[in-house]
């Protein structure tokens, strides 16, 4: 069963350890300079720093962005292209009738099947993710954003459980709708709703996020505020950011010492005051804002959250291709 | 070998609302060649599925040399089992086909499968899907033969053949059988295909077992009766009416004699296989019986 399963998949495996090859020795590559870049830029630097570093983030960043993407990718083309045709391929050529009147129960025809082909997708995937989490290192260290959803779930754990996920996702919709061509494309969609949904809805709520009162003055020590507006509606915070943490709120509303939120009109009041710049105005109104975040401690807790959640789905699958598939498909 | 080959109880397999195989009853002994007759549609895959184990039955038991079809790697080993349209890997060369027979069979004759390839002149470098109709067929067998099962069966072998091919297959298949201690199942749409190479057989019809038997028995015990108008009306017990034309004057009947002794009425003959397998067909889709008129004329 081994040696069918692997003349069966050593075409498409090949190929892709192929490609898996090129982007490994880029990444190789891509390590060298990130870490070239860094010593010069960051490690040796003397003058200018701020901006050196800057110049080192804006230098790497699409780039690791785009192989992030490709590696969030990369999953659900395994799913569509390995998974769901591994089973509903022989569905449709009716070589399940041949197979399975081997001296082979289905059971463990679909075990080895799954062992293998499943198996050697986390290993693609997991190498990709652990090649490409310690390429970027030092680009990571220095951004320490690492619970931006499109970095979070291209590094370390996350894409090993998406793997094994994408594969199952596949090869049980495959089982279900007995058509290639649909079950690839079901499992394409399927799957990128998956993430989608996991790092809008579910991921957040992984852990009680912390809520934490901060006042204008220390505004600019805990994090830093991207950008802040002020007019008719209110004054607000837009993106806030706290060093490797990650903030859920997008919008910050920003109140005053006595409780109501700032606005327009207080600008006014500084003003004749005679504080004339707005960061004056709010230090002197005593101002605050609430900001809700998942501390930066808490990375490795979600990413094994992010696996086992995956693992968790994967397993259910499994159960179903295990309950359907021996009880005969016709 | 004194396990029948196939046991089936009130054997019923739906799909949906759709009846694919009606409360079949049967009882094939060891040994045998048989053949499934009956036309498309009648269940005669579904039944060859359910002893395959490829499908579970909705009712009913079935039991497969005394146990049920696949119910482990063990039982697997005992059948061999030939797909309708001989589905395989169109990827994979005739080689690789032997080799996937070796490894996944615990009884594979390599010999067997090297000798038959080299006659029926397969390429072993040639991908399967480039195999002609027939060649995929002897293919299959061999895969099938090679691991040396205790039954072989064979669902429409030569469907996808010619006329030709047809009668070349069924001879080489008759001929290499009978070398190895099997019983085979063999299903056709057509008598023609099964009667000269079977002993015993199996007539479906609109889902339902309309007879079963050894085909010596099978056509001793069926009788065309004649007589005057009338006169046929009460039979001895045991005898049943397959088939009925009555004229003005006389009635012929198309009977089946049950009682295993000799059937003793007046101006009883026997009919023919065919003649008694198109009765038996034509009585399941509820339509008048041409072979009564036809033979006698």
């Amino acid at each position: 069963m081994i040696w069918l399963t692997w003349r069966q998949m050593r075409a498409q495996t090949l190929w892709t350890a192929g490609v898996l090859a090129a982007i490994g020795a880029y990444l190789l590559y891509l390590a060298a300079a990130v870490r070239e870049s860094y010593r010069v830029n960051v490690t040796e630097c003397t003058t200018a720093c701020d901006e050196a570093a800057h110049l080192f983030g804006d230098e790497f960043g699409s780039g690791l962005l785009m192989l992030g993407l490709l590696l969030l990718a990369g999953p659900a083309l395994i799913g569509a292209f390995w998974g769901a045709p591994l089973i509903t391929r022989e569905l449709e050529t009716g070589t399940h009738r041949l197979v399975w009147n081997q001296s082979v129960t289905r059971t463990r025809w679909l075990a080895v099947k799954l062992v293998i082909v499943g198996g050697v997708s986390v290993l693609f995937t997991g190498t990709l993710s652990l090649l490409l989490t310690w390429a970027a290192g030092p680009y990571d260290k220095l951004v320490d954003s690492r619970f931006e959803p499109l970095t979070f779930a291209a590094r370390d754990l996350a894409p090993f459980g998406y793997a094994i996920l994408a594969f199952t996702l596949g090869l049980v919709i495959g089982v279900l709708v007995r058509k290639t061509l649909a079950a690839m494309a079901l499992t394409l969609v399927a799957f990128v709703v998956f993430q989608l949904l996991m790092a809008n809805v579910l991921r957040p709520h992984f852990t009680e996020p912390v809520t934490e009162t901060i006042t204008w003055a220390d505004a600019n020590t805990v994090g830093q505020i991207d950008a802040f507006g002020i007019g008719s509606e209110g004054a607000g915070i837009q993106e806030y950011q706290i060093q490797g943490a990650w903030v859920l709120d997008d919008l910050i509303t920003v109140y005053k010492g006595d409780g109501t939120a700032f606005d327009e009109s207080d600008l006014d009041t500084c003003d004749a005051q005679g504080a004339t710049t707005p960061d004056e105005c709010l230090r002197a109104m005593d101002a605050t804002f609430d900001v809700t975040y998942h501390p930066a401690d808490r990375y490795w807790t979600f990413q094994w959250i992010e696996l086992g959640g995956a693992l968790a789905l994967s397993a259910v699958l499994l159960g179903v291709a295990f309950w359907r598939i021996p009880r005969g498909i016709n | 070998m004194t396990t029948p080959v196939l046991t089936t109880h009130l054997l019923t397999k739906r799909y949906g609302t759709q009846s694919a195989l009606t409360e079949a009853t049967l009882d094939i002994p060891a040994g045998r060649i048989v053949g499934l007759v009956g036309p498309n549609g009648a269940g005669k895959s579904t039944l060859l599925a359910l002893a395959a184990g490829l499908v579970r039955p909705t009712s009913g038991t079935i039991e497969v040399l005394g146990r049920r079809p696949a119910a482990d790697a063990a039982q697997l080993a005992r059948v061999g089992f030939v797909a309708q349209d001989t589905p395989v890997y169109a990827g994979l060369s005739v080689a690789d086909h032997l080799t996937l027979g070796e490894k996944l069979n615990p009884h594979w004759d390599k010999q067997l499968a090297r000798q038959r390839v080299e006659q029926v002149g397969l390429d072993p470098k040639k991908k399967a899907g480039r195999l002609s109709g027939g060649q995929k067929a002897q293919l299959a067998l061999t895969l099938a033969a090679a691991k040396r099962p205790e039954l072989l069966v064979f669902d429409e072998p030569v469907a996808a053949l010619d006329p030709l091919a047809r009668r070349a297959f069924l001879q080489n298949l008759m001929e290499f059988v009978a070398d190895m201690d099997v019983s085979v199942i063999l299903s056709s749409h057509l008598l023609g295909d099964v009667e000269r190479v079977c002993d015993h057989l199996v007539v479906l019809a609109e889902s339902r077992v309309q007879v079963a038997g050894d085909i010596d028995d099978l056509t001793g015990a069926h009788h065309r009766v004649v007589g005057p108008r009338g006169t046929l009306d009460a039979l001895p017990e045991g005898v049943d009416v397959i088939a009925a034309d009555h004229t003005d004057r006389q009635t012929t009947l198309i009977v089946h004699n049950t009682t295993g002794r000799p059937l003793d009425l007046p101006g009883a003959e026997t009919v023919g296989l065919e003649d008694m397998v198109l009765t038996y067909l034509h009585r399941a889709e509820g339509i008048g019986v041409p072979t009564l008129q036809e033979t006698r004329s």
